[in-house]
């Protein structure tokens, strides 16, 4: 049963502080682009083309680390039944499906002149776009279920199914398709390639916290739309965000 | 005991639709005869395809069997009823999902002549087809009866059950062709077991855990 | 020859551009999404209260 006993929507103390990480992260990202772009120098083998790592694999950094935040998100709006995780945990799939879907895009557009072809079954990538069609199935999921409380739960769960797959996935796509390269990482990269990769890894890591932190209040806000009966003259209901039937008489608190 | 029940109950609900099946059969058999008009009537190719084929003949069938499993639950309103008993949800869904196994199972089998036929696709090891058939239909069985359950009280059932199910059943679709197609088109380096191995960890993992989550989904 | 790959500057270019331009516009999509909630829901508030 889902608790409703703290407000769905609060207005924040500190509203800006999600526009203030934007504004970080967009800085970052510009820092570590131009040093990505004209500082570092060509790498030996890949040539210019390099180049794609310093935002494909911060993408990558954080289309994982969304995902799996998005598990965590699911996993205490299932135990704690709280409404502020189901406005995160919506707000983490559609950053996580947006991030997931770039870097396939990106992962395209550097297969394209590495190996002459746009796609290569990588097994990363190959995971990454299957993740991409599981969470969105989990939206679709979202938009077809009207009652709020069974909207929640459902897609919690399906997202703990759909992140179990991850691992399998990734397993199975790997014994499918043997060829894969080696894990990117700072550590496998020389030195002078570093710089820009920390950047714009906290650049986007700045910039989609922000962004998910946004889209969880306009969930919180459409979620306390659908909460709210037609509202009593004080507005009063608006604050408390009663699944209707189911806590006090709404405007007539005995 | 209670598991009893429940699987007398879905079997004989399986055994009154049993006209329902046949034209799941026969839309299973349909795909398969499509499918080979996309490659064309080039044999060695068809023979090496399949194997995918089948799977997907197989996969496209079972969204159908799977939404009509709980279609009559719901249209009936018997499923508010099941919840009145003092049956764990776990009951209902291990019960389900079994049934939906089996007749996935049947299917699948049913399906094996049809291939053999169209495709020139034999194999020597046929039990180890109808194993890989049964393995294959528990890894579509387990997440479908799951998402079926979802999908039958939503809007557009119909839509949504293939866009929660495919993406999640890549691994066992993958498993499933690469074995079959290496009893198809031979196994020299015995590549099979690793495979196999594959399609029991996924059927491990999400028997329990899709038996962990159904009482939520029921719940609500 | 070192095997190394030679130009490739209009992928660069594409991937940056694309990377900018998704998560540009996702950005200015949630915002925009957000006001516009924020202030049918305050005119609503004002509308009844």
């Amino acid at each position: 049963m889902r608790d409703n006993s703290n407000p769905v929507y609060t207005e924040s103390s500190r509203p800006w502080t999600p526009y203030a990480l934007i504004g970080i992260g967009t800085v970052l990202l510009l820092i570590g682009s131009y040093i990505g772009l004209f500082v570092a120098p060509a790498e030996h083998y890949m040539g210019d083309v390099q180049r794609i790592m310093y935002v494909h694999v911060p993408t990558a950094w954080n289309a994982m680390l969304v995902l799996s935040v998005a598990f965590i998100f699911a996993v205490l709006s299932l135990w704690r039944g709280d409404w502020k995780w189901d406005n995160r945990l919506e707000s983490a799939i559609e950053v996580g499906v947006v991030l997931s879907f770039l870097l396939c895009v990106q992962g395209a557009i550097w297969a394209k002149p590495t190996w002459g072809v746009w796609w290569d079954w990588d097994p990363r990538l190959t995971t990454t776009a299957v993740m991409v069609f599981a969470f969105l199935g989990i939206m679709v999921l979202r938009n077809f279920v009207e009652e709020p409380g069974r909207r929640a739960t459902w897609s919690a769960v399906a997202t703990i199914i759909a992140f179990i797959d991850v691992p399998i996935v990734y397993f199975s796509v790997n014994w499918w398709n043997s060829l894969h390269q080696l894990q990117s990482s700072p550590e496998t990269v020389s030195e002078s390639f570093h710089l820009p990769l920390r950047i714009n890894s906290f650049g986007i890591l700045f910039l989609m916290t922000g962004v998910m932190m946004i889209r969880a209040r306009l969930a919180a806000l459409r979620l306390e739309s659908e909460l709210a009966p037609p509202l009593p003259a004080d507005g009063k209901s608006l604050e408390s965000g009663r699944v209707p039937g189911t806590g006090p008489a709404v405007g007539g608190n005995a | 005991m209670q598991l009893m029940a429940a699987l007398r109950k879905e079997f004989l609900l399986m055994w009154r639709t049993r006209a329902q099946f046949l034209a799941v059969f026969v839309f299973g058999a349909t795909s398969l005869l499509l499918f080979s008009f996309a490659i064309g009537p080039n044999a060695a190719a068809l023979r090496l395809h399949s194997s995918g084929f089948i799977w997907l003949a197989l996969l496209l069938s079972s969204t159908l069997s799977l939404s009509e499993s709980f279609h009559v639950e719901i249209e009936q309103r018997a499923y508010e009823g099941l919840l009145l008993l003092p049956t764990s949800p776990r009951v209902f869904f291990y019960a389900k999902a079994l049934a939906n196994w089996s007749q996935l199972s049947i299917l699948g089998i049913a399906l094996i002549p049809i291939m053999v036929v169209l495709y020139d696709a034999g194999t020597d090891r046929v039990l180890a087809l109808i194993g890989i058939i049964l393995l294959g239909a528990a890894g579509l069985s387990a997440p479908g009866t799951f998402y079926a359950a979802m999908a039958a009280q939503a809007r557009s059932k119909q839509t949504l059950l293939p866009l929660l199910l495919f993406p999640l059943v890549v691994p066992v679709l993958l498993a499933a062709v690469k074995s079959t197609s290496l009893l198809i088109i031979g196994d020299p380096m015995n590549q099979i077991r690793s495979w196999v191995t594959l399609l029991i960890s996924f059927n491990a993992i999400y028997w329990a855990v899709c038996g962990l989550l159904f009482g939520r989904v029921l719940e609500d | 020859m070192t095997g190394e790959i030679q130009g490739g500057w209009e992928f660069v270019w594409a991937a940056y551009g694309v990377s900018a331009a998704l998560m540009g516009l996702y950005t200015a999509s949630v915002i925009i999404r957000y006001r516009g909630m924020k202030s049918r829901t305050t005119r609503k508030r004002e509308g009844l209260s």
